[in-house]
């Protein structure tokens, strides 16, 4: 076991007979990777190809320099594996504890590792005080915080969040991005999330999709100064570099990729076209 | 090193956290290579305030150090870097601290890193707090780990929930009632007719993104797919027999020679063939509609009247000849090991979440 990150080649996904990712071609090493778009852009299915929830309709997935196929290969890979979906559901009995050490048992770690693994994932989260509490009585924030700590009870070497600053409020925000940077030092983190803020403040490499394809790729300054090249309609300061970026970028793949005869009817908004 | 020592005096500022900022660093590297001063400056915190804490903390980690004789394998033991961070304000746990000045490290060798907790710091003594001192700590060595009985359940997951158990038991004390208290006489023929689709429901209710609520959080560790719902087949099969092998216990003797019917063992073997059926078709269609099918076809064949035959139900009159007997039970038999064939052949289908 020696690949670090993860690696599409010619990834294609459908879902409901619509075209969600139209043959990418992406690598994530190590560090914290931002994916940003459009809701509808292809994000959270990227996301679950890679946490290996859901099937490719084309193309090749390579995880931690494992290929995908064979059923050992992807136990091997499961095990290093950190998925947080966008929406989970909770067994109505579980406490914190309980819920994340389910989570380890899931993911095969040593019986006797899971009680000190399962605490320190409840505290970096911030959750100690409530880990003996109902998973029920916690609230929304709360409740992405345990997602949080269940996805990273095994430390993993590949870490999938798809919208994870979903419900947190902005002290927690804060707190959060901190942990990505963080776990992003010793293994890939690959964020999925439509807030150009959170890139900004926790992410090193920044793409971004529109319409399955990817409309930028670089580092999170690159894509600020973009955003500084760009001149812009909206009054001074209230709009961020990284988001006058974002915009700036979704237009010129836009305009690029405007071809009467292949390209999607892209419009004009921000709208979802293709996926969901 | 210099001729410089401890101090009695610095040793019990430093123990009462009032020692100067400067004074505390040249302590603490001194301590760590003079015994002598190490040892005084041990006697004067645990003679201070943070003693009795102390002395909770030194037992919490004995304790967890027998429980674990050998050191806690690699990434999950050591606290690593990135470990040691904790969420709010992105303060460090202090179990790490270097010199602790409570005496030499327990025959454990490892002390398992003792977080601070998350509390707003309050006047602990400076010395006792970097030992790793925290309200919390002595209890962590009492801490619950998962038990095998909590493991078994967790096996069972989203299976044995409430409803299906209630389902189970509504069947035990409807079968008992109906012979008990209405006096029905094909009770037992009827119980049997229900057994084998019993198990079905709580297939239907074991595995997939309608049943389970985990289920994309468990379709993306290693023990997700087939691995899982096979578990979680085998816990509600092994709830169901028992329980059904003793309502059939508990019924009256048959009151005439044509309500005699095979005892339990007889309906092991269609059911997991029904099962396993649902399991195969489960590949196709999700395990909720083909449960539902492959109970539904059971009911229909085995409960439903047919014409031209009045009297006896069918599951009273042809139904025991249908499972009791070597030749029936052989076509049972094979008609199992063909699904699991089937399913054994479909079983990547579970690694996706696509079709279930």
């Amino acid at each position: 076991m020696t690949g670090t990150g993860a690696r599409v080649m010619g990834l294609t996904v459908t879902h409901r007979r619509a075209i969600a990712l139209d043959s990418v071609d992406l690598d994530f090493g190590t560090g914290v990777h931002g994916l940003l778009g459009p809701n509808g852009a292809g994000k959270t299915s990227l996301i679950r190809v890679l946490a290996t929830v859901a099937a490719p309709a084309g193309g090749r997935v390579e995880l931690l320099g494992q290929d995908m196929t064979a059923h050992r290969e992807r136990s091997r890979v499961r095990r290093r594996l950190g998925y947080l979906p966008q929406e989970f559901g909770f067994y109505p009995g579980f406490t914190v504890r309980e819920f994340v050490a389910y989570v380890a048992w899931l993911k095969e770690m040593p019986a006797c590792s899971v009680a000190d693994a399962v605490e320190r994932a409840v505290e970096r989260v911030g959750l100690m005080d409530r880990i003996d509490a109902k998973v029920k009585t916690l609230s929304g924030g709360m409740v992405r915080r345990v997602g949080i700590a269940q996805a990273i009870v095994n430390e993993p070497d590949l870490l999938l969040l798809d919208e994870p600053t979903t419900g947190l409020d902005p002290e927690q925000r804060v707190d959060f991005r901190a942990l990505l940077r963080e776990v992003g030092t010793a293994c890939a983190v690959i964020v999925s999330t439509h807030l150009a803020e959170d890139v900004a403040a926790a992410c090193e490499q920044v793409t971004l999709m529109e319409s399955g394809r990817v409309a930028f790729r670089g580092t999170t300054a690159e894509l600020r100064e973009l955003g500084e090249a760009t001149p812009h309609d909206a009054p001074d300061g209230t709009v961020s570099p990284i988001e006058r970026g974002y915009t700036a970028a979704l237009r010129l793949h836009r305009a690029s990729s405007w071809d009467p005869g292949t390209a999607p009817d892209t419009g004009s908004g921000s709208g979802s076209k293709a996926g969901r | 090193m210099s001729g410089w020592h401890v101090s009695g005096p610095l040793a019990e500022r430093y123990a009462s956290g009032t020692a100067a900022e400067a004074e505390t660093w040249s302590l603490e590297k001194h301590v760590e290579t003079c015994g002598r001063c190490a040892a005084s400056v041990s006697a004067a915190v645990r003679a201070g305030a943070a003693g009795p804490a102390l002395d909770g903390i030194r037992a919490a980690v004995l304790a967890e150090a027998r429980r674990f004789p050998a050191p806690v394998p690699g990434r999950a033991g050591e606290a690593s870097p990135a470990a040691r961070r904790v969420w709010p304000g992105g303060r460090r746990a202090r179990g790490e601290a270097a010199g602790a000045p409570s005496g030499p490290p327990g025959p454990g060798g490892g002390h398992p890193p003792v977080p601070e907790g998350r509390r707003r710091r309050e006047r602990v003594p400076a010395a006792a707090r970097r030992a790793g001192l925290s309200r919390r700590a002595p209890s962590r060595a009492s801490r619950p780990g998962p038990g095998p009985l909590a493991r078994l359940l967790w096996a069972a997951g989203p299976a044995l929930r409430p409803s299906w158990l209630t389902a189970l038991a509504l069947v035990l004390g409807g079968s008992l009632f109906l012979a008990y208290g209405v006096g029905y006489d094909s009770t037992r023929p009827l119980l049997l007719a229900l057994s084998p689709a019993l198990p079905l429901t709580g297939v239907a209710m074991s595995y997939g993104r309608y049943a389970d609520p985990l289920h994309e959080i468990a379709a993306s560790t290693p023990s997700g797919g087939l691995r899982l719902l096979l578990t979680r087949t085998a816990a509600v099969t092994l709830v169901s027999v028992p329980v059904l092998a003793a309502a059939g216990a508990l019924l009256p003797p048959p009151a005439t020679e044509v309500l005699k019917v095979p005892g339990p063992a007889a309906w092991l073997l269609p059911s997991l063939a029904l099962t396993l059926a649902a399991l195969a078709l489960g590949s196709f269609v999700g395990c909720r509609y083909a449960a539902l099918a492959v109970a539904g076809v059971w009911a229909a064949l085995t409960l439903a009247p047919r014409p031209g035959k009045p009297g006896l139900p069918f599951f009273v009159t042809e139904l025991p000849e249908w499972v009791s007997g070597p030749s029936p039970q052989t076509c049972w038999a094979a008609a199992a090991v063909v699904c699991a064939g089937l399913l054994a052949v479909r079983r990547s289908s579970f690694n996706r979440l696509e079709t279930l």
